[in-house]
């Protein structure tokens, strides 16, 4: 199956993922409404974008209650919107947190890789995101690990 | 010939049990359903009552899919009795259904409050599809419901009775409201965030008996003067369906007590859902998670089981989440560990609320208040909900969340909860789509 892969080390921050993101998902660009969203770390020395990995297990699919999370045809949890009700149990049941609510549409919303265009990819000036052939893995650890060294040294 | 399964109660557990028995099976098998209503959802039917679904939306399966998934029905009839010598079940009109083996799923009922008047006219509980059709009708805008009981369930319904256009009185006797979900702090903000929004709400407030006054429901109350009502509305509590089992030789504590493969004290006998007392993941022992994740899970694991699988369950973990006046409340695991170490944080400019609960390094319970249009309180209650899950040794993060409680994001990442979680499955292989659904769309 292809992903998203994430090459963290490769973005700059720019979130030009998010706007079309939330365009292609929602027709309006609003970062907001993204659901793939960058982090900082380090005091804004360094960035990177985190997502649905798209998980074996679809914590999302199986906790719904009325089947309004199926597998599209390119492998993406996908949330079927006349089918949500707008519980929430999927974003308590997503222990990767890449669920969303919309308060004014009352229903759930993920990444559904676009339908197999993910639009994030195709946006990211520096290919820090690809979507590509890959086993999904946990692409922001290490990188994180790094980074966060002076944030936790002031933990101290 | 084919095995035989017996599948009693048609809710979460035993639909989930059916469809897992039908992906697993390497030979086909015949099921057996014996349900007292048609399969529904209750989660959804809070959706019901606000009207912004039909009733057939609340089906998780129709006459159709149950014939397509190739399952003998015996709906509208209820277990009776379990002879686990004979493998044997017998219903209450009599017919009997023969097993190899068995899942009990029969879930839990709405008790209402044990006072004089509780059973009259114009007193409500909400619970079954049945009971929701009862207080659909019931409620007229401009009417006065009052609402016994703070906890869960009756605040699941809370936003659809203020969307009907009905005032709101809930009466709480604990001292603070959703006694079983939030702490005290907790229950402070959601309290006055309800009297914000034009909701009354008394605590500590006892009910002493119901009378008809002139059409209209009076509530005698212990102190502080009675209420005047429309609509009563018992949410006062859940009782597990163990009372047919009386007679079985199945071992019962506060639900079926069932080990890792969900098997009861009969090996051919599962349990499943409210009335399962099963692994807790935090605490290792057994406990009655009634919940809807729990039911699902514990669904699959039995279906597996009984198609021959050999799948051993973790755990279930207490999870809960509500949305009152776009306000979310969620808890987790051990939230109300009274020898975890502890830390909280709230924000000044906002109704959020932030606990943590740590056995060590590791987090054990959280619980978190936030306004739902806040994206970080949605992604928080999932990274929470993945660490607790994943029980990662959080190091050094724990003093920095000491400081920050609200700076999960960092940490989840850092830490590698992802790496820990994506190998992780609840059947040992990745879940598959829940194929067609019932749902006219």
């Amino acid at each position: 199956m292809r992903i998203l892969k994430i090459h963290p080390e490769k973005c700059t921050g720019c979130l030009r993922c998010e706007l079309a993101c939330s365009y292609v998902q929602t027709g309006q660009y609003q970062p907001a409404k993204s659901v793939i969203r960058v982090s900082p770390f380090e005091g804004h020395t360094s960035y990177a974008p985190y997502t649905c990995t798209q998980c074996a297990e679809g914590w999302c699919m199986t906790a719904c209650p009325v089947g309004a999370i199926t597998i599209s045809a390119v492998g993406a949890k996908d949330v079927l919107d006349d089918r949500c009700v707008g519980c929430k149990l999927c974003t308590i049941a997503c222990p990767y947190g890449t669920m969303f609510y919309d308060p004014s549409t009352r229903k759930a919303f993920k990444c559904n890789l676009c339908g197999g265009t993910p639009a994030c990819a195709d946006a990211c000036p520096t290919a820090a995101i690809t979507y590509e052939e890959a086993e999904t893995a946990d692409w922001l650890g290490d990188f994180a690990r790094e980074r966060t060294a002076r944030v936790l040294a002031e933990a101290r | 010939m084919a095995r035989r399964h017996l599948i009693i109660g048609g809710g979460t557990a035993g639909m989930n049990a059916i469809r897992t028995i039908r992906e697993e099976e390497a030979e086909r098998s015949t099921i057996t359903l014996v349900s007292a209503e048609k399969p529904y959802s209750r989660m959804v039917l809070p959706y019901y009552l606000d009207r912004s679904i039909a009733e057939s939306h609340v089906y998780t399966a129709t006459a159709r899919v149950l014939a397509d998934w190739g399952v003998t029905t015996h709906v509208g009839k209820r277990a009776a009795a379990l002879d686990t010598q004979k493998n044997l079940c017998t219903l209450d009109d009599g017919a009997t259904v023969e097993y190899d083996d068995c899942l009990i799923a029969t879930g839990s009922s709405a008790v209402r409050a044990p006072v004089p008047g509780a059973e009259g006219p114009g007193v409500h509980s909400f619970w079954t599809l049945d009971q929701a059709r009862g207080v659909l009708a019931a409620i007229q805008p401009g009417c006065h419901v009052v609402m016994v009981g703070a906890g869960f369930i009756a605040f699941t319904i809370l936003n659809s009775i203020l969307a009907l256009g009905a005032k709101l009185t809930i009466v709480e006797v604990a001292p603070r409201i959703l006694p079983r979900m939030i702490d005290d702090a907790g229950a402070r903000l959601v309290q006055t965030w309800l009297e914000d929004h034009g909701v009354a709400v008394r605590t500590g407030a006892k009910l002493v008996r119901i009378d008809e006054a002139k059409g209209r429901r009076r509530l005698k109350m212990a102190a502080g003067g009675d209420l005047a009502a429309d609509v009563v509305i018992m949410a006062t509590g859940i009782r597990t369906n163990l009372g047919w089992l009386k007679d079985s030789a199945i071992k019962v504590n506060q639900g079926i007590v069932v080990d890792d493969h969900l098997r009861s004290s009969v090996p051919n006998v599962y349990a499943a859902g409210d009335i399962a007392e099963g692994r807790d993941m935090i605490s290792g022992t057994n406990a009655v998670h009634a919940i809807e994740p729990t039911a699902q899970e514990h669904g699959r694991v039995v279906g597996a089981n009984m198609a021959g699988k050999n799948v051993r369950y973790r755990g279930s973990l207490i999870i809960n989440i509500v949305e009152v006046c776009h306000l979310d409340v969620a808890s987790f695991g051990a939230w109300d560990d009274a020898k975890a170490e502890t830390m909280s944080g709230v924000k000044a400019d906002r109704p959020a609320y932030r606990k943590l609960l740590w056995r060590g390094d590791r987090l054990t319970g959280a619980i978190i208040l936030g306004p739902s249009s806040d994206i970080w309180t949605t992604n928080d209650v999932g990274m929470l909900k993945g660490l607790v899950q994943s029980g990662v040794a959080l190091g050094r993060w724990k003093a920095h969340l000491k400081k920050n409680p609200f700076d999960i994001k960092p940490a989840f990442i850092a830490m590698k909860a992802t790496s820990s979680l994506l190998p992780e499955t609840i059947l040992g292989r990745p879940s598959k789509a829940p194929g067609e659904s019932p749902v006219a769309v």
